[in-house]
């Protein structure tokens, strides 16, 4: 009796210990599966959810143009079909990798995409589209997170190889390749601070077209241009089988006081000529003067110049400190391109600085969204996309705001 | 003790259980569980490499152009280092073998255990792809498009434009769509085909008349404005004239379309009207004013002249292109801004008072105002008037026309042998899993 009451126990004890392993067992294989199905739905859905930006344009769907909030959030160029992105709604995105820059005299604060000395693009908070509308809008406010970086495919790199007579090398790469044989086309810009004090600066706008070797390099050069002496700007344009590349390099004589556009109202094309002191800060302001004008990418990849009238405030001084107002310039169009402003204080010191209109002109980069860092599955998806004609990829990250 | 192996053979068992299930429960791969989608990056990839039709040209060149190079470079710069890829172009054919091998390339041996593709058909720019229009009334001999085009005439909201510069872009547009395309270059030849001959051996029967000249209607000297055919001398106006006009468009089942404005508000011959204006300094037009128009519609339904200078139109502001005028400008290829100013839109009551049927609507009605409409009188003739303000759009009498007859248009194939190229992007992921 003793025994067989023993021998249950045991059973019972060595059952249970069994059925508990393998509940165990089982249910991490169940677990593993179930989180796994999970992370696929979230690929599914971030696949989607990029189309959904990229294949609708918003609407209104000239929201890109104008100063309003979209009440539907989309990325295509309305004049076609497919993956082309507008130049101007991705202008109106609020930039989340660059530290917002604060203007006294508008009060505002501006999205911030800078990409070196002279090349930015400030636009004012109340003119951009910030994550939360844009997420609302997309219908995943609180339950999916996500970044979106669209970026150009190819890379123009320009630096300088002899000041006098000048000399550039051109390196031209694309994601996973240089792009060996590719055209160039190139706008050089030089300032010319002609005349006494005060007066405004000339620039004379030259064009070119060259190759690139089989490294992906051109070497361009300017034999009758000294860079010591005068200031440039160089524009350049990268295309092979449908592929299109801009790039740009920009050599000042002097940057201790010079001018930064910051977009007022993208339904007028109006841009402030603001004074860099009041902007950045710096020492040893000054009052400078300044000459713009605009140039845009034609269908064939050449460059053109758009001079601007004069009814459009293309010249002007601008001084900084309170007391100082900025000047505005009107872009009178709606073409993309790039808003050229030479500045010079003196005959000897002269600059010149870039501004995109459209932000594909200068090939900026996008970055919009919140931070993925630190979620704990972020699946990203991938589409090759153009902007004006320019090559872009546009990637976005997905996250579950549950946590898997 | 018999309890205890009875308990370690149910243990054998789930075991065994356990290991089955999981040997069939198999997991996907981690590349699997959040893939990246790369039949959509193979297929953006290809079109943004036909962004500028470049994609098109090369796989229609020989296979050893150095434009294969090219597109190689581009595939290996535009994608990621990680994806591998093989692009084959297929010749499309038609017979037994519908695909060939053109041209492959690629960069890797093999593209991994999993992959995707996109395909894309690319058309060789040598092909023209040709629009026939149907010819508008070809079933029954085909319909004679008039444009007036009268240099003794002088035209009025039309501003920026010359009337000759608008027929001529009348022709351009409209003249695949008709048998006959006849530019009416004086008001004599005008006053040839009011008496129902023919300028060029066509058909006068059944024709299309487009007013040019906006608000004004250039009139013959002679017979069509003497008194009592156009000229009403009891009250001093040519409006009698509009009256005529309408008696010819119903005698000889014309439509008669108004581009702009206030129809036939003005008559115009320069060489009548030497040394009259229309009060705003254009000579040789002289004013009739609404009386023009109220004729026009009583000769159009064979009613007999009386003078009324009633102003019968309206101005309901901003007009909307209706649903099927939209669905039209798609299929016409015209694309007039959706919406436009209406200043003299006809009112609803046109129709019951001069029997019209309104056939088709250019714009959405407002209230009682028609801005836009294709009228059809219950005997015969019709009428196109877009009530807008200066200036025209002759996009939108060319819809209004082709709404009205909707002409079919005959495209050509696409897949006709050796103008297709299909293109397969097949890309995968190097490296693990």
């Amino acid at each position: 009796m003793t025994g067989a009451t023993i021998d249950h126990m045991i059973s019972a004890i060595v059952f249970i210990g069994a059925i508990l392993v393998f509940i165990n067992l089982f249910n991490q294989t169940i677990q593993t599966a179930i989180i796994y199905q999970r992370h696929r739905y979230l690929a599914t859905k971030c696949s989607d959810l990029l189309d959904n930006m990229l294949l609708n344009p918003g609407y209104p769907i000239e929201w890109g143009k104008g100063n309003c909030t979209p009440t539907s959030f989309g990325l295509q160029d309305p004049e076609f079909t497919e993956y082309r992105l507008s130049p101007f709604s991705l202008m109106r995105l609020n930039y989340s990798a660059g530290a917002p820059v604060y203007y006294p005299k508008t009060g505002q604060y501006y999205s911030n995409i800078t990409m070196g000395f002279g090349k930015s693009l400030l636009v004012p908070f109340n003119e951009v589209i910030n994550y939360s509308i844009a997420s609302r809008l997309l219908g995943v406010n609180g339950t999916y997170g996500f970044s979106l970086t669209i970026t150009p495919i190819i890379t123009v790199s320009i630096s300088e190889l002899q000041s006098n007579p000048l000399t550039l090398s051109v390196d031209v790469k694309g994601a996973g390749f240089p792009l060996a044989n590719a055209n160039l086309s190139y706008c050089f810009i030089t300032v010319k601070p002609t005349g006494g004090a005060g007066a405004y600066p000339a620039y004379t706008v030259d064009y070119g077209a060259s190759f690139t070797n089989g490294e992906g390099s051109a070497v361009l050069s300017f034999p009758s241009f000294d860079a010591t002496q005068e200031s440039y700007v160089l524009i350049a344009y990268a295309h092979l089988s449908g592929l299109v590349g801009v790039g740009y390099h920009e050599s000042v004589l002097y940057d201790e006081s010079y001018v930064v556009p910051l977009i007022s109202d993208f339904a007028t094309g109006t841009v402030a000529i603001a004074h860099s002191w009041d902007v950045h800060g710096g020492s040893n302001p000054a009052e400078i003067s300044y000459n713009a004008t605009f140039v845009l990418l034609t269908e064939e990849f050449t460059l053109r110049e758009m001079p601007l009238d004069n009814s459009t405030g293309k010249i002007g001084k601008i001084n900084y400190g309170e007391g100082q107002p900025y000047n505005n310039i009107t872009i009178p169009t709606y073409n993309p391109g790039l808003l050229v402003i030479t500045y010079r204080k003196s005959a000897q010191e002269s600059g010149v600085v870039l501004m995109p209109w459209g932000i594909s002109s200068m090939a900026f980069p996008v970055s919009f969204g919140a931070d993925s860092s630190g979620k704990e599955w972020v699946t990203t998806d991938l589409r090759q996309v153009t902007v004006n004609n320019i090559a872009y990829q546009a990637r976005l990250s997905l996250w579950n705001m549950e946590g898997y | 003790m018999m309890r205890t192996i009875e308990i370690l053979l149910v243990i054998i068992i789930i075991t065994a259980a356990f290991l089955i299930s999981a040997f069939f429960a198999v997991l996907p791969s981690p590349r699997q569980v959040s893939p990246i989608n790369l039949r959509r990056l193979a297929l953006t990839t290809l079109q943004t490499m036909d962004v500028d039709y470049d994609l098109s040209q090369t796989v229609f060149k020989s296979s050893d152009d150095p434009a294969w190079g090219g597109l190689q470079i581009a595939l290996s710069a535009c994608l990621p280092p990680n994806v591998i890829y093989n692009m084959t172009v297929y010749e499309v054919q038609s017979g037994n073998q519908l695909y060939t091998v053109i041209k492959s390339i690629s960069n890797a041996e093999n593209l991994g255990i999993s992959s995707d593709s996109a395909t894309y058909l690319a058309a060789s720019s040598n092909v023209t792809f040709k629009v026939t229009p149907e010819k508008i009334g070809e079933s029954q001999g085909g319909v004679t498009l008039y444009i007036l085009n009268c240099s003794d005439a002088n035209g009025w909201w039309i501003t920026g434009y010359t009337a000759q510069s608008l027929a001529e872009d009348l022709k351009q547009a409209l003249s695949p769509y008709f048998k006959s395309t006849i530019m009416v270059q004086n008001t004599t030849q005008l006053a040839k085909i009011l008496n129902g001959t023919a300028l060029q051996n066509e058909t006068v029967q059944n024709a299309v008349v487009i007013n040019t000249e906006g608000e004004a209607v250039p009139i013959p000297a002679g017979y069509y404005a003497s008194s009592g055919v156009g000229y009403d001398s009891t009250h001093t106006s040519y409006a009698r004239y509009c009256h005529t006009l309408g008696l010819r468009v119903r005698q000889y089942n014309w439509t008669w379309i108004s581009i702009v404005g206030y129809p036939l508000y003005y008559v115009s011959n320069t060489g009548l009207f030497p040394s009259e204006q229309n009060t705003w300094g254009i000579y040789g037009m002289k004013n009739v004013e609404a009386a023009g128009l109220n004729a026009f519609l009583r000769g159009i339904d064979n009613q007999s002249y009386t003078y009324d200078a009633t102003w019968i139109t309206g101005e309901p502001g901003i007009v909307y292109l209706s649903s099927q005028a939209s669905y039209y400008c798609n299929y016409y290829g015209i694309y007039p801004s959706p919406y436009q100013t209406a200043t003299r839109a006809l009112p609803d009551s046109i129709l019951s008072t001069y029997h019209l049927s309104q056939s088709f609507a250019i714009f959405n009605k407002v209230g009682n105002w028609m801005a836009g409409s294709v009228y059809k009188n219950a005997g015969s003739g019709s009428f196109i008037a877009l009530g807008l303000t200066r200036s025209s759009d002759i996009r939108l009498a060319s819809l209004g026309l082709l709404c009205a007859y909707k002409p079919r248009l005959f495209r050509s194939d696409y897949t006709v042998n050796g103008t297709s190229r299909l293109v397969v992007l097949q890309l995968g992921q190097a490296g693990s899993v």
